[in-house]
């Protein structure tokens, strides 16, 4: 097995996680969620416990 | 191990997604009661209906004093009582079976559905209220004239019902 340099390299000390702040990605994600909780109400809620002739039993 | 506050963020969505996911079903059969149509009927002879107590004559019955039960029989092309009369404001609890291949049972535009097998009695109920007609069709593929296979539900007010031998 071959180690590659990479490997012994430092970390890059300019990749601090408290400064990454991906406010994008955040926002996107909120979106996605909101479609996607929105559908789920409206699929179950409304149109599926909504309709006539709900089966009981 | 350090996780970033996002990343924190949506795995605590995440989870509550899953919540309300599950929570919907949930509530959806301790609240409104919704059920599945199970296999508890015992299974029956599909080439005898002639002589089941039940399916020998499809028909609607009177089982309680808001409790209707219909037993209806599929077969190619067409259901068996069509219309299924029932009073308005009750509760109805309809038999289904086939007598020759695999058919649907639906109410169309509702949550009545279900699939009717031969040999097999497929069980569900529900709830009426305000007279009204529905249509039924058969939603699984049985043949040539499937495309024709209807049935009807009436709901009609109870003196109508009462009434309903002296149309026939």
């Amino acid at each position: 097995m071959s180690r590659t340099e990479t490997t012994q390299a430092p970390v890059d000390e300019a990749i601090d996680d408290e400064e990454f702040d991906p406010v994008g990605t955040l926002a996107l994600i909120a979106v996605y969620f909101a479609i996607l909780v929105l559908a789920w109400v409206y699929i179950y809620y409304i149109e599926f416990l909504g309709r006539d002739l709900v089966v009981v039993g | 191990m350090h996780i970033h506050a996002y990343e924190k963020l949506w795995l605590a969505a995440a989870i509550a997604l899953i919540l309300l996911l599950i929570g919907s079903v949930t509530y959806g059969a301790v609240g409104p009661g919704v059920a599945m149509v199970t296999d508890s009927e015992n299974q029956i002879d599909a080439g005898g209906l002639d002589e089941d107590e039940r399916f020998s004559e499809p028909r609607v019955e009177q089982v309680g004093e808001n409790h209707y039960e219909a037993y209806v029989v599929a077969y190619q092309f067409a259901f068996d009582p069509s219309p299924i009369v029932v009073p308005e404001d009750s509760r109805v609890t309809l038999y289904v079976t086939s007598r020759d291949v695999v058919h649907g049972f639906e109410v169309v535009g509702t949550n009545a559905n279900t699939m009717v097998v031969p040999g097999e009695v497929a069980q569900i109920s529900f709830e009426v209220d305000e007279p009204g007609e529905y249509g039924v069709v058969c939603n699984e593929y049985c043949g040539a004239a499937h495309h024709t296979m209807e049935g009807k539900l009436h709901v009609v007010s109870q003196s109508e019902f009462e009434n309903r031998g002296e149309d026939a």
